[in-house]
């Protein structure tokens, strides 16, 4: 029933705060869940390992909430944050690109574990494709970390997001056709990220053997 | 392997207004210089004169192919990081005519006006019901998410509920359930027309149900008395929140509910030196008991959310036409 401990990546934090985060899932009434829901955001947004795999940890305390007393504060803080931050993206793209990474990938992982009637949150659809085009912009691209973190979230939660909403992720496509093969400045390794997922996304979502071969395996001399 | 029928949806896309000006009609002129056959050469525009529909399969084919070429007979394969750079050198520079990608796409101009109309919502709350944006679908990004998430849950709660009143015996069962209640209904449960459906109110009434039920008398209660042993009267039995009923109506049953659960289920005693031990106490809970359970003494998370159940503003509106009393008898 329970994650692991390792699963849910609480070893991001310090003692007390992984003893909070334990009690917050065995018992979630007895700790202040807004407070511990802005913990894990922000340390979503500092910690881009943690960022990852932070949905879990949210879903585990989402779940145990419900259960215990049909509650959702936990998730009602969350979402309002994290819509907070949508709102001033721009804002945190200019201030700090890492935590701008950071809180794109954090959405993408809750969207991808926070599921509700083991269906996606429609509400995170939109916000998420902007995230994600935002990435695909002429701009971003020039930033390998920004390329990864886009094709990242992609490999994870692309073939989630088409069934959704598929034009929005042509329009994506487009623009990351146009970035591959037009954009100047594009390092190496940002042209190898995007030429891939164009193959992923062309496979359904699924790298043939062939190019699963020619990208992940080195090959002899 | 690919998906090609995907693609063809471009051309469908292309009414949306939006992308018209960043998608020239058909394919992209950028082609015109760079079509290749499979096997590389360089093709002619006259070689391939076919429906917008097949050129932009025969595109996507030559672009694989293409780059397929170009890796296969490279020297460089097991380079994966910072040796590719030959790679651009072997495309064509692009045509002055194409669109490029530093124009205004539609994601960007779309979070311009969002931006704009956010402006004013910035220091409160993310709630907007009346969205004046004409697109639906960004109304969404807009509306408080976890508000529409809980809108999800209640649709589907309400859904189950109403495939469950719709089964003949469920219903049977409810009729003879009249007397002794503090429901004042005596009508049985209502049909799927009379179902209480606004969200505001159910939300609002599930929250009051979960205050009650986040209690440790509630949860004594519910180990002691499995539901199939209980007894209309004797034992609590939580407001339907499905059911019509005026607000003032609701919050005396709700308010009743809870002072039975506290009169005979609550472990800790509430005052010094009264115990708690059977339903006679419930003659001797005085005002501030019910005080106290109103105001939610019992919700421990200390979360921000703890508005007194009874405050809130929106609807004292007028009862519905099928309402019957208003006033529910004391129990």
């Amino acid at each position: 029933m329970e994650n692991s401990k390792d699963d849910l990546k609480i070893q991001s934090f310090d003692l007390e705060t992984q003893k909070l985060l334990k009690t917050a899932l065995k018992d979630p009434a007895s700790v202040n869940l807004e407070k511990v829901s802005n913990i894990i955001i922000d340390q979503s947004l500092k910690d881009q390992v943690f960022s990852k795999e932070a949905g879990r940890i949210c879903f585990a305390i989402v779940q145990a909430e419900s259960k215990q007393n049909n509650g959702s504060v936990f998730r009602r803080n969350l979402l309002n944050r994290l819509q907070q931050v949508f709102t001033e993206r721009e804002k945190l793209r200019k201030s700090s690109r890492q935590e701008w990474v950071c809180y794109v990938t954090f959405i993408c992982n809750v969207f991808d574990y926070l599921k509700v009637n083991n269906m996606p949150m429609v509400a995170l659809v939109h916000p998420v494709y902007d995230c994600l085009l935002r990435l695909s912009q002429p701009d971003a691209l020039l930033n390998e970390d920004e390329v990864d973190c886009l094709v990242l979230q992609l490999h994870r939660i692309g073939e989630q997001l088409e069934r959704i909403n598929p034009q929005r992720m042509d329009e994506l496509f487009y623009l990351l056709r146009d970035g591959f093969l037009l954009q100047d400045g594009l390092t190496s390794m940002a042209r190898l990220l995007l030429l891939e997922i164009l193959e992923f996304r062309a496979g359904g979502w699924v790298l043939s053997n062939t190019a699963q071969k020619y990208y992940y395996s080195e090959l002899a001399d | 392997m690919s998906q090609q029928h995907r693609y063809r949806r471009r051309e469908d896309v292309q009414h949306d207004t939006n992308k018209q000006e960043y998608r020239t009609n058909g394919p992209a002129r950028w082609s015109n210089s760079r079509k290749r056959g499979v096997d590389g050469s360089l093709r002619s525009d006259d070689a391939t004169s076919h429906s917008p529909d097949e050129k932009q399969h025969h595109r996507d084919n030559r672009d694989q192919d293409h780059h397929r070429d170009q890796y296969y007979h490279s020297d460089n394969r097991h380079a994966k990081k910072a040796k590719r750079g030959g790679l651009v050198a072997s495309h064509d520079a692009p045509t002055p005519s194409f669109t490029t990608p530093e124009s205004e796409g539609p994601a960007s101009r779309r979070d311009r006006r969002r931006e704009a109309d956010r402006e004013m919502d910035r220091d409160g709350e993310m709630v907007r019901d009346g969205e004046t944006d004409t697109d639906g679908e960004t109304d969404t990004r807009d509306r408080d998410w976890a508000r529409q998430v809980e809108s999800t849950e209640l649709r589907r709660d309400a859904q189950r509920y109403r495939r469950r009143i719709l089964a003949p015996e469920y219903t049977q069962r409810e009729r003879k359930n009249s007397s002794g209640s503090s429901d004042s209904r005596e009508s049985p449960v209502p049909t799927a027309g009379e179902m209480e459906t606004d969200e505001a109110v159910l939300f609002r009434r599930q929250k009051q149900i979960n205050y009650g039920k986040n209690t440790l008398a509630y949860d004594q209660y519910s180990k002691e008395v499995p539901k199939h042993t209980r007894e209309q009267g004797v034992h609590p039995k939580t407001p339907n929140k499905f059911k019509k009923y005026s607000r003032r109506s609701w919050d005396q049953q709700i308010k009743l509910w809870k002072v039975k659960l506290h009169a005979g289920w609550d472990p800790a005693p509430k005052k010094d030196g009264e115990e708690k031990d059977g339903e006679e106490d419930g003659e001797q809970l005085g005002l501030e008991d019910i005080m106290d359970i109103e105001e939610d003494s019992q919700n421990s998370t200390g979360s921000s959310n703890g508005l007194p159940v009874l405050l809130e503003d929106d609807d004292y509106m007028g009862t519905p036409v099928k309402m019957k009393k208003t006033e529910p008898d004391m129990a």
